[in-house]
């Protein structure tokens, strides 16, 4: 019994090891297309903040506020760091 | 003679000399007024180029930044709910102002600690009490990886992530059901990130909190900031982005964990709850069509509950089903500005509780609103609201089987802070 107990906890650990590896390598291997990749952040901006709301006027908000809600948007909707970048740019202009 | 002669000469010799040294004082001195004038010019110049460097030494780009964002929504609602219990119909009006059911101002404090974390606090007032809808801190690790602790919104499909904020959401009202079950809130941490794959995004989101707590009467409600039993409940979703594009995504989300207080009778009493959401956002000439969807099923395992009316005990199957489908159209296309600021929409919710529990209902709930855009993040909603209750609750629970029909007009203006 304690063995198994042993064999179970070392194979849970083995496991989850493996399955946080396999998630680290798959998240840090995913990759854009070329396509994708070019993008501007005019483009992103269009595509992606009327998902959810209207596209947002650049002059709402000052540099550093958009640095500000870029994170907080991104958190909400998910996008990619790169499309975050590259909105804010463009919003920054 | 010849000295007058001398005296008339000197005289007349005199005065150029007069009128040179005149004019050579003259040149000095307007010398030392320009040098002076100079002097006091370049003085305000550094005074003032000085007050410049201060100001710009203020603007300074630094890594912290604070700012307040949020909403407030405020609106009229006039309803009529037609009541119809044991043959007998009651009519019953109000109105009111402001709709309290959506009335709220929540202003947003996001400080950005440094280029990677993030904190997030929105206290809310609804009219009655002040609330809190998140307080929590994110931090950006790489590209692909946000950890987040605190109290925030469980990943579980996306209408309280996304779509639930006044000035987001196309229709007045939230979609019944699908808003508030399960609680939408919780503490804990959380993981999550959205990575490209080719033409495609995909997301993940997971989260692991202290959960829910079950009532004796079969509902569950928020456990709160201290857990009511040792297992923590894992929320996660998914969702996949299968166009460049971004105009579609799909999403589902799960919810397991144990629900019941330790050492109560429900100790073993556990939830495993699903979600799928639909979000399809195109232009698709001469419209702007948005779909959005999610559907909720909510299992508690078998558990015996408290009957209310003798305190007996008694079983039902708990399972709870709720959903929305909503679609909204914006003109693109036309010079007029009027017209491409309306925006038409149209929603359907239902919502299904348990037949045999003490809080047996099944609604159905269709709206149809028209929308003026004052902004892109202010907007002004004529709602209509049609909303068909059966109070299915069993006579032996205390039940009176009853309909109540419920026609609203609403009349909102939301507006992001």
């Amino acid at each position: 019994m304690k063995s198994l107990k042993y064999i179970s906890k070392t194979s849970a650990a083995i496991i989850a090891g493996s399955v946080i590896s396999l998630a680290a390598l798959f998240i840090t291997g995913c990759k854009a297309s070329q396509a994708v990749a070019a993008k501007s952040g005019a483009q992103l901006w269009s595509e992606n903040c009327q998902r959810c709301h209207n596209v947002p006027s650049p002059s709402t908000f000052s540099h550093e506020q958009w640095e500000t809600i870029g994170l907080h948007m991104q958190t909400r909707s998910l996008i990619t760091e790169d499309e975050r970048k590259k909105i804010v740019a463009f919003l920054q202009q | 003679m010849i000295f007058k002669k001398l005296k008339h000469y000197r005289m007349k010799s005199t005065k150029p000399i007069l009128y040179l040294l005149l004019c050579i004082i003259s040149i000095f001195s307007r010398g030392n007024y320009l040098h002076a004038q100079q002097t006091v010019t370049d003085s305000a110049l550094l005074d003032r180029i000085s007050t410049l460097e201060q100001q710009v030494a203020d603007e300074k780009k630094g890594e912290s930044h604070f700012m307040v964002a949020g909403l407030t929504t405020f609106g009229f609602v006039a309803s009529s709910a037609n009541t119809i219990s044991g043959g007998i119909g009651q009519k019953v009006r109000t109105n009111s102002m402001a709709d309290a059911d959506h009335y709220e101002f929540s202003p947003m404090l996001l400080w950005r600690h440094d280029k990677n974390v993030l904190l997030e606090f929105e206290p809310s007032f609804d009219g009655n009490s002040l609330g809190v809808n998140w307080a929590d801190v994110s931090y950006f690790v790489t590209p692909g990886l946000i950890v987040r602790a605190g109290y925030f919104v469980l990943p579980f499909g996306t209408y309280n992530k996304r779509l639930a904020a006044g000035w987001i959401d196309k229709v007045a009202g939230d979609p019944i059901g699908v808003a508030d079950l399960p609680p939408s809130s919780d503490f804990g941490v959380e993981v999550e990130g959205g990575l490209p794959m080719g033409n495609m995004k995909w997301s993940y989101d997971v989260a692991l909190t202290n959960g829910m707590q079950l009532l004796p009467d079969g509902e569950i409600q928020n456990a709160g900031i201290v857990d009511n039993n040792k297992n923590k409940t894992v929320t996660a979703r998914f969702a996949l982005m299968p166009f460049s594009n971004s105009c579609l995504e799909v999403g589902v989300s799960g919810m397991f964990g144990k629900v019941g207080d330790a050492g109560s009778a429900y100790e073993g009493a556990s939830t495993d709850m699903y979600a799928v959401d639909l979000n399809f956002v195109k232009n698709i000439s001469p419209f702007l069509v948005n779909i959005k969807g999610q559907y909720n099923a909510i299992h508690i395992n078998n558990q015996q509950y408290i009957n209310p009316v003798d305190s007996s005990s008694f079983t039902f199957k708990n399972q709870t089903n709720s959903g929305f489908i909503q679609m909204s159209l914006r003109p693109t296309v036309g010079d007029s500005k009027f017209v491409k600021n309306l925006e038409l929409a149209f929603r359907y919710a239902s919502f299904k509780t348990p037949n045999e529990s003490a809080w047996s209902q099944n609604t159905n709930s269709y709206d149809v609103g028209l929308d003026y855009w004052l902004s892109w993040r202010s907007v002004l909603k004529f709602t209509y609201n049609i909303n068909n209750t059966g109070n299915t609750v069993p006579v032996k629970l205390g039940g009176s089987p009853s309909t109540v029909n419920t026609n609203s007009f609403y009349l909102q203006y939301s507006i992001e802070l």
